[in-house]
């Protein structure tokens, strides 16, 4: 049920995520580039920040949602 | 920073995929070339790929921000209570950074008008700021809602009765805040590709792949029979 009401919430801020996963991919996307000179080293690079990014940037949402819903 | 190669008046990095040499030209020029228009330090530095990654994707985000805040979100504002804090991510990338300063002085000078009169990059009107009779004409005339009594008649200039920023939040909504994280990210991430193109590509925090490379570097320096250059 917990999970749900997560996806639901989630749901809700769909339009906020859908402006940020643009700005995840960027980053990502400057962060392997600037460490790379090689194409395919380079999206190699994209795809590991982008899953650390989007990671770390998940827990934090989980977790502010988990709170909201607590409090 | 890149190596100095002793060889030849030259800077040189080293990839960190295959060892090999990146020539990097001027560095400081590349720099400087790539914080005005991302990507643009690389492509002088014959780094095609990068450059164009690099201009392809921050230029996309800078121009998505602009749109979605309406050519508001970018402006340079240092007055008391009223600074601007966003702008020092914008500032990341030159051709924003400098028509918005430029902006910003020119409304704050005896001319009391942006250069051309133009609304683009000047930051938003206060009450009781004195602007010339045209750029008040101009304001009027590109936010919609406005009425003519936005403006007193204090001649010569004109005398502005609103808070010209709340009018951008009411029109804009949403947009603004997005607009402008879009360009402060988009200007902050500009500063890595500056990096860049000052110094070749960051080097990964491994020790293993650290250890490769400074075998490489160390096998190349003494096969060419010149010491190793210092690392900076």
């Amino acid at each position: 049920m917990i999970d749900a009401i997560l996806f639901a919430q989630l749901a809700d801020r769909v339009p906020g995520v859908f402006f940020g996963l643009p700005l995840l991919a960027l980053a990502s996307l400057v962060f392997a580039a600037t460490r790379h000179e090689d194409p395919a080293a380079i999206g190699l690079a994209t795809v590991h920040w982008a899953v650390w990014l989007g990671g770390i940037l998940g827990l934090v949402l989980a977790t502010v949602l988990l709170f909201g819903l607590i409090s | 920073m890149g190596r100095q190669d002793p060889s030849s008046p030259r800077y040189v990095a080293i990839s960190p995929d295959d060892g090999s040499t990146i020539d990097l030209r001027n560095p400081a020029l590349a720099a400087l070339l790539s914080w005005l228009v991302p990507g643009l330090g690389q492509l002088y530095q014959g780094r095609t790929t990068k450059g164009s990654l690099f201009m392809a994707s921050l230029l996309t985000a800078l121009v998505v921000g602009l749109w979605l805040g309406g050519g508001r979100v970018v402006y340079a504002s240092w007055r008391p209570g009223e600074t601007r804090l966003a702008f020092l991510g914008q500032a990341g990338i030159g051709a924003v950074a400098v028509p918005a300063v430029l902006q910003s002085m020119r409304l704050s000078g005896p001319a009391r008008q942006p250069y051309f009169a133009s609304p683009w990059f000047a930051p938003p009107l206060r009450p009781g700021q004195f602007v010339s009779a045209a750029y008040a004409e101009r304001v009027l005339s590109r936010e919609p809602g406005l009425e003519a009594n936005a403006f007193a008649e204090r001649p010569p200039f004109k005398q502005c009765a609103i808070d010209q920023l709340s009018v951008w939040h009411e029109r804009l909504g949403r947009g603004f805040d997005i607009g402008t994280l879009y360009t402060v990210l988009a200007g902050m991430l500009n500063l890595l590709v500056v990096y860049d193109a000052w110094a070749g590509p960051l080097r990964e925090a491994s020790d293993a792949k650290g250890k490769t490379l400074d075998r490489a570097d160390t096998a190349k320096d003494a096969g060419s029979g010149t010491p190793p250059a210092a690392k900076t």
